[in-house]
């Protein structure tokens, strides 16, 4: 299918946080009680429209369990977005974003935009890490916040798409190198012939700098 | 394996055929795929995954999903290279195949196998095999490997019609194998031997033997008394048998297909097959088995390479000079020999040496060797650097007319491991990769990894063996730093395609119920 850009994400944190059941509910629509542990790496991709172009999302989920943590690490390169989350209702899940997120810098490209995300907000009665304690932390890093259900679906879409119009929008300031796949953005087939002056004429105030 | 193929053509090119044009080979792009790309069936990708998994950057490791499962609980694992070519070349086929008689008369070759194929089995051993009356076939655990150069297309092709000829093969054998209580008769439609009786009158004089083939006199109404010492032909070698002819049918089917289908490059071929209790290692091409049994390793394949069988390949180049084109010189140098160096002597060795020795170099000596090069560089004709497979009809020595293709053989070499022999732990395997693995591990370093990962597992596990694989192909890919891919000790990680096989050997895993019951039948 043609689209204007492809964004590769990666979804990331701790086992059964929820990340597979995230990808599910935005790929598929569906929710999935059991858990089944991701042992490696799972893909799923979805097309979205932003500003009225096509984009479409190629979506890394990854394994939470530590015994996989230097597989998954590797799979940061290359990423535009990733969802960082972690699981209401286990305070420990939230501790280990620190972790998490040096990971993530450390290994990815410096522009990866990241979604941070408290997941299960379906599950009010067993909260133990309040909205203000996520927004602090992500407020603190810099990051974008979104408190998801992937049971009843509510913000699923949003976390998605709000990541992707960052995405999109750093392009647009040229902050990301377009024609660098090491970025995870592609321009796709129709957009190719427009690309050379998209990457060169819109970067005025940071050209060149989405190169790490 | 691309680059196998295009740097020794570079650098080949720099050598002695300098200037040219681009050398195009007769591809038949124009023709239509007999298959497209695709990545293993068992795997069961849509094509946004195949799109995920072709990433030169993360190269990411694919096992098999959750809800799919291969027999034995094999597990498996493959990564795509790190950007020589924009696919991944490797292909893999894992089936479990209930070949059965062809229809009608048992004894006249049909075109159409009537075998029962599964693939990927929802459970490992596949239900509702039971109620296809087994007891008139023969049970088949089939795993292959291929690995691709100058393009997928032979790789893609073999991995989805190899076991066709292996069933094809099998099912003119098929009553002979299944009646394991006496020995292949020597001519179809004669009374079989009975090894019960073994031939009083077989061993004769050789006076007798002699005044037997001028043709002894016999009543047409009795059977012949046998005149001859006869080979005794075990069963076993029937199954051998097949198998080389199945490659070999391969090989022509690619070959007659070419005129009508666009059926790119090459491929090598590792299968390892599970019939009657033994295990059969055909191997045509640089992929590898190993069996590690009780943390011991038993190689039971070996690798063709231009260095292992350059003996074989300067031996056609001297009976058959005209394969060489004027071009190349059957005789091994240590290095090219220079025009200023003709009268004097030096270092060689030929077909019949595997040591060296020394002769006056003549102007014909001053040709391109037809082996050159060391290790992996080691090149035929400057062009490959695997001597067996499948496919490379069209391959040519870059910008001349000379094939390669009559140095290639498609013939496996088939070992046979007798599984019912040995009594096998869950942490008993045998691993099967492609180069990219063994290129950068040793068997050493493979054995030592996979027991200690699956040391660490638990033991009822069915994932264990998936993750093993995937941690062995880790190993070997290792991790991007700035200075490219890298593994333990800072070596330098494997930029090929990695695909491996773990396949446990436990005896509780193959002697389900089909397979006893197949050896009550
Ligand atoms: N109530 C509720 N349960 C959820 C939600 N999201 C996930 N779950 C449950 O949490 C468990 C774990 O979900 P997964 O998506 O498999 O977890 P994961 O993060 O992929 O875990 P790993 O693959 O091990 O890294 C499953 O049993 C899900 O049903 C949610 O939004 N609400
Ligand atoms: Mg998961």
């Amino acid at each position: 299918m043609a689209y204007a850009y492809l964004f590769k994400y990666i979804i990331i944190g701790d086992t059964g946080v929820g990340k597979s059941c995230l990808l599910l509910q935005f790929t598929d629509k569906r929710f999935q009680p059991v858990h089944d542990l991701t042992i490696g790496v799972e893909f799923g991709a979805r097309m979205i429209t932003i500003d009225g172009k096509q984009i479409k999302l190629q979506i890394w989920d990854t394994a939470g369990q530590e015994s996989f943590r230097s597989i998954t690490r590797s799979y940061y390169r290359g990423a535009a977005g990733a969802l960082l989350v972690y699981d209401i209702t286990r305070r420990d899940t939230f501790n280990h974003l620190t972790t998490w997120l040096e990971d993530a810098r450390q290994h990815s490209n410096s522009n990866m935009v990241i979604m941070l995300i408290g997941n299960k907000s379906d599950l009010e009665s067993r909260r133990e890490v309040k909205k203000e304690e996520g927004e602090a932390f992500a407020r603190e890093h810099g990051l974008i916040f979104m408190e998801t259900s992937a049971k009843t679906a509510s913000n699923v879409e949003e976390a998605f798409i709000n990541t992707a119009k960052e995405i999109y929008e750093k392009i647009q300031e040229g902050v990301f190198d377009i024609n660098n796949e090491a970025n995870g953005i592609k321009i796709g087939p129709q957009h190719a012939a427009t690309n050379s002056s998209l990457a060169g004429g819109q970067g005025g105030q940071q050209a060149g700098g989405g190169c790490c | 394996m691309l680059t196998r193929v295009k740097s020794a053509v570079a650098s080949f090119v720099g050598g002695i055929m300098a200037g040219s044009s681009d050398g195009e080979q007769p591809s038949g792009a124009e023709l239509p795929h007999k298959f497209p790309y695709m990545r293993p069936a068992f795997l069961g990708l849509s094509p946004d995954e195949i799109e995920c998994s072709a990433d030169h950057i993360a190269r990411p490791i694919l096992i098999l999903k959750e809800t799919k499962r291969l027999p034995w609980a094999t597990g498996y694992a493959e990564v795509i290279n790190a950007g020589k070519s924009a696919l991944n070349e490797d292909q893999a086929c894992c089936e479990v195949i209930m070949v059965k008689k062809k229809p009608g008369a048992p004894s006249t070759p049909s075109k159409t196998p009537t075998a029962k194929r599964r693939s990927s089995l929802p459970n490992g051993e596949g239900l509702g095999l039971r109620e296809s009356s087994e007891s008139d076939g023969l049970l088949i655990h089939y795993w292959a490997l291929f690995d691709g150069h100058a393009g997928s297309g032979a790789a893609v092709m073999a991995s989805k019609l190899l076991q066709q000829h292996i069933i094809e093969q099998l099912q003119d054998v098929l009553d002979i194998l299944r009646n394991l209580g006496s020995l292949p008769p020597t001519v179809l439609g004669e009374e079989p031997n009975h090894p019960g009786t073994p031939g009083t009158n077989r061993t004769l004089t050789r006076a007798a033997s002699l005044r037997g083939a001028a043709g002894a006199p016999g009543s047409p109404s009795t059977p012949p008394p046998r005149f001859f010492t006869e080979k005794k032909i075990q069963h076993e070698s029937l199954v051998i048998g097949a198998l080389e002819n199945a490659f070999k049918d391969m090989d022509s089917q690619i070959e007659r297909e070419k005129a009508v289908y666009n059926i790119s490059g090459g491929c090598t071929a590792l299968v390892v097959a599970f019939i009657l209790g033994k295990l059969y290692v055909a191997n045509a091409g640089d992929s590898r088995a190993i069996i590690i049994r009780n943390g011991e390793i038993i190689p039971v394949s070996a690798e063709f390479t231009p260095e292992s069988e350059r003996q074989r390949l300067q031996f056609l180049g001297f009976m058959q000079p005209h394969l060489l084109g004027g071009e190349f010189t059957h005789l091994e140098f240590p290095r090219r020999v220079q025009r200023k160096e003709v009268g004097k002597k030096m270092l060689y060795r030929d077909f019949t040496m595997t040591g060296w020795a020394y002769k006056t170099i003549e102007d014909e000596d001053l040709r391109f060797p037809l082996i050159y090069g060391e290790g992996k560089k080691a090149r035929v004709m400057a062009t490959i650097g695997v001597t067996r497979g499948l496919g490379d009809h069209d391959l040519k020595v870059h910008d001349s007319n000379i094939y390669i293709k009559p140095f290639l053989s498609c013939c496996p070499e088939v070992r046979v491991y007798n599984l019912t022999q040995y009594e096998h732990g869950a942490d008993d395997v045998l691993v099967m990769g492609t180069d990219g693995l063994w290129d950068v591990l040793s068997n050493e370093e493979v054995s030592e990894s996979v027991t200690s990962f699956l040391a660490n597992c638990d033991p009822d596990d069915l994932h264990r063996y998936t993750m093993a694989a995937q941690d062995l192909v880790m190993r070997a890919r290792g991790v991007l730093r700035d200075r490219g891919w890298r593994i333990t000790n800072d070596r330098l990680g494997s930029g090929d395609d990695i695909s491996v096989y773990i396949i446990p050997l436990m005896n509780s895993l193959w002697t389900t119920p089909y397979f006893t019951s197949l050896h009550r039948a």
